[in-house]
């Protein structure tokens, strides 16, 4: 029995050990993923905090400009909507390697991971949603 | 030609659930003519596959446009090996793909054991055609390759640029195979526990299956991680997507499996553990290809949904349901006929690298859903993204890695401490002093000295065991060190050839440790001829250049490597532009060497100004990974490969102070 006891105690601190791993993991690396409009609505409560919005770049809104350190990106991301009309947005503010997929007209879709301060997103990292791996884009 | 394609399938889904109730029914009622025709159906629907699938390549090959799949993923301009892979680069393809293998294993698994697995074989029929019924119905109702469109459109729209290289060709197949070779010991474990034969008959049977498969899924992984490498451009080979994950977690279950069947084999204990193994294994290859088809958890490389994740959902769900069904019903004959006498014992580590093995697949697993729960349990999604993976995970790859060394050399049962001395006493030295110098030399990155410090240890140990094994080879029958290490390895591949893995396993972990510890990485915007320096050398642009063929257009950026003033090489990075899909990828250039690896992303560039962004990563040690994936195909083929000698019999087996040498 003891033996067992042995056992069954370092199985509970493995167990425990991998579960204190996880838990202080998650609270460390927890990004909030949001799409434009959850954003839009609740943006002040999120300031400084780690997120990731997901929005469609707004017709006409991009500049660029080269700077010593990369590409200098600013648009506002606004909702998906199709009519390319300008609606509700926000400023953002990218400085690093645009992606291929990202159109200079805008109209992309765009995954912005950074942090949100002073009205405007500063992004760490612009990711484009690429076409699907397995199908093409739908209404093709 | 297509509806040829077309009708195979939808013979094929009628067969296969024949087979699989001829054979239930057959086995049930032990009429063994309905056997024999469960069996020649199962042939017919693999024959009925392979009719299919050729139908698909034959139209991608001559470009038939009117068929919307060879439309849609391959064009007429796209190179051959890539027009064949697009066979398997879109969803429907690559379900047809994931059946052709499925089928063929069935088959090949049919022709091996009708003879000498009569009792299993039935329900191991049942289970692989039951498995291809899902496949085939999802072929014939859901997404039908062998669609046509209503006119024939001029041209194709191409294959996915990023899907246009070499390794991204070969990555699905290994992957596929992996994840089908899963199939073949789950089918004879859900055998075992029907018929009640529990014994390690089964396990025998699939020992070389299950091997195949673990190994396709490294390659698989590592063919991956290979791509990501060279065609995503960021720098890094692995980025905890869930698409990744979805890879790793069978793999880390598969591997589990591999080294607690040895238990099994030698000890008649962990039986329940192994079926609960194989069973979660087989799981998460279906977890892994729903995943990358449902769209549930979103990706960087965004699936669209296709309205196949219910179906995949419901199949995992009836599959796990059946399965533990099957095992709750069987545990009281799963007893372990064996108890673990100590902590230090090579059970005692096995099981531990178990559970080590699990807990990462758990922790991969948690992350890669939790999105998922947490929109289900707080109604808002929270993505936790590398940090949170390399965090949880650093601790438990170390673990492993020392579990590497430990577990091959241990004894069984109790280990004494004359065996802990004799084993252990000169790698531990080895690896403290290995991790003194590197101290001393000024590394104060502590968890990449333990990394470091550990593979010493752990390669110390294996060569330890093969310095011995020709020693005594040398003692007993005068060899030369040469051919005493070639027979030990071919009298004992199994061992052998494992030792080789875990060699391949080490310079893996040597380069992960580099590359997540020492990456350095620069980002600068040039005019021609400006300069920067990155790890001691200086890197001048000199331009862009511009061409282009009748698939792709061309961008290729010229920077020159000057090291100590002397130019060392010349790099090429280039921006392509794919004519068909209108769409641009990054084309990397690296300079490999075994220290560290130069890699090169031209990422921004300005027509006007002629101004280029230059994306610069120093990643270190990283081709040890590569190389270590060569190692581990050498080690796998040594043990796969049948001995020649009778496979029980111990070459040698010396008693060594009480502590007897296992001869596998």
């Amino acid at each position: 029995m003891n033996r067992k006891a042995r056992f069954a105690i370092a199985a509970f601190l493995l167990a425990g050990a991998v579960g204190y791993l996880m838990y202080s993991g998650i609270r460390q690396a927890a990004v909030y993923y949001l799409t434009i409009d959850e954003f839009l609505a609740k943006k002040e409560s999120l300031a400084n905090e780690g997120i990731r919005v997901a929005g469609r770049v707004e017709l006409g809104s991009v500049t660029k400009r080269m700077t010593p350190v990369g590409e200098e990106l600013n648009f506002r991301l606004g909702d998906f909507r199709t009519d390319g009309a300008a609606g509700p947005a926000v400023p953002v503010h990218f400085i690093g390697v645009t992606p291929d997929m990202f159109k200079a007209a805008g109209g992309s879709d765009v995954i912005v991971e950074g942090k949100y301060r002073d009205g405007t997103l500063y992004a760490q990292s612009l990711l484009t949603s690429c076409p699907s791996k397995y199908e093409a884009e739908a209404g093709k | 030609m297509v509806d040829i394609g077309s009708l195979a399938l939808t013979i094929a889904w009628v067969l296969a659930l024949y087979a699989a109730l001829m054979s239930l029914a057959g086995a049930y009622w032990r009429k063994r003519d309905f056997i024999a025709s469960a069996e020649h159906a199962l042939l017919a629907v693999w024959g009925l596959v392979t009719i299919a699938g050729a139908t698909l390549l034959h139209a991608l090959v001559t470009h038939d446009f009117n068929l919307e799949y060879v439309a849609h993923y391959s064009s007429s301009t796209l190179p051959l090996p890539y027009t064949i892979a697009a066979l398997w680069g879109g969803q429907s393809g690559s379900l047809l793909f994931w059946l052709m293998i499925l089928t063929s294993m069935g088959a090949v698994v049919l022709l091996q054991n009708r003879e000498c697995n009569r009792e299993l074989m039935p329900y191991v029929n049942a289970v692989l055609m039951l498995i291809a019924f899902f496949f085939l119905s999802m072929l014939n109702f859901v997404t039908p390759p062998f669609q046509r469109l209503a006119f024939t459109p001029a041209e194709g729209q191409d294959l996915n640029p990023l899907l246009q290289n070499y390794w991204m060709t070969i990555h699905p197949p290994a992957l596929y195979l992996g994840y089908v070779g899963c199939a073949v010991p789950f089918a004879f474990a859900i055998g075992a526990l029907v018929t009640g034969k529990l014994g390690d008959a089964w396990i025998r049977t699939t020992r070389r299956w299950t091997l195949l498969a673990w190994f396709f899924l490294s390659m698989g992984n590592l063919f991956g991680a290979q791509w990501a490498y060279l065609v995503l451009g960021w720098g890094g080979y692995w980025a905890w997507d869930p698409v990744e994950n979805a890879a790793f977690m069978p793999w880390l279950t598969c591997t589990a499996f591999l080294h607690s069947v040895m238990i099994q084999e030698k000890k008649n204990m962990l039986k329940i553990w192994n079926i609960v193994l194989v069973i979660l294994t087989f799981a998460l290859t279906i977890f892994g290809t729903f995943l990358t088809r449902s769209g549930v958890i979103s990706s960087v490389h965004s699936f669209t949904q296709s309205g196949l994740g219910p179906f995949f959902m419901i199949f995992l769900g009836v599959t796990l349901a059946v399965s533990v069904a099957l095992l709750i019903w069987r545990l009281p004959q799963l007893k372990s006929e064996n108890e673990l006498d100590s902590v230090l014992s090579r059970e005692s580590t096995f099981l531990l690298n178990n559970l080590v093995l699990v807990g990462i697949a758990f922790a991969v697993f948690w992350g890669t859903v939790f999105p998922v729960i947490s929109e289900a349990v707080r109604g808002i999604k929270i993505t936790v993204g590398p940090p949170f993976f390399n965090k949880v995970n650093a601790p438990l790859g170390l673990t492993l890695l020392f579990l590497t060394g430990v577990g091959p050399v241990i004894a069984w049962r109790r280990a004494s401490a004359r065996n802990l001395e004799r084993n252990f006493l000169l790698p531990v030295s080895l690896g403290l002093l290995g991790g003194i110098v590197l101290f001393s030399a000024g590394i104060r990155h502590y968890s990449a000295v333990l990394s470091f410090a550990l593979c010493i240890f752990v390669l110390a140990t294996i060569a330890m065991e093969f310095y011995r094994g020709i020693r005594a080879r040398q003692a007993m029958l005068g060899e030369n060190p040469a051919t005493a290490l070639l027979r030990l390895i071919s009298k004992n591949r199994r061992r052998y050839g494992g030792y080789i893995i875990h060699i391949g396993v080490v310079m893996m972990f040597l380069g992960i440790t580099g590359t997540s510890a020492f990456k350095e990485e620069k980002q600068i915007t040039l005019k021609p001829g400006e300069s920067f320096t990155m790890g001691g050398d200086t890197l001048r642009y000199d331009g862009v250049t511009a061409h282009e063929t009748t698939h792709i257009a061309y961008l290729t950026a010229s920077i020159a490597v000057f090291r100590n003033g002397l130019q060392i090489d010349t790099l090429r990075p280039e921006k392509r532009f794919y004519k068909k899909p209108q769409q641009p990828t990054t084309e990397v250039a690296i300079r490999s060497r075994p220290s560290a690896d130069l890699y090169l992303v031209l990422g921004s560039y300005d027509e006007a100004s002629k101004m280029a962004t230059i994306q610069a990563y120093i990643n270190p040690l990283v081709s040890w990974l590569w190389w270590g994936g060569v190692v581990l195909v050498i080690g796998t083929a040594v043990t796969i490969v049948p001995s020649r000698a009778p496979a029980r019999a111990p070459a040698y087996a010396p008693s060594r102070g009480g502590q007897t040498v296992a001869a596998d």
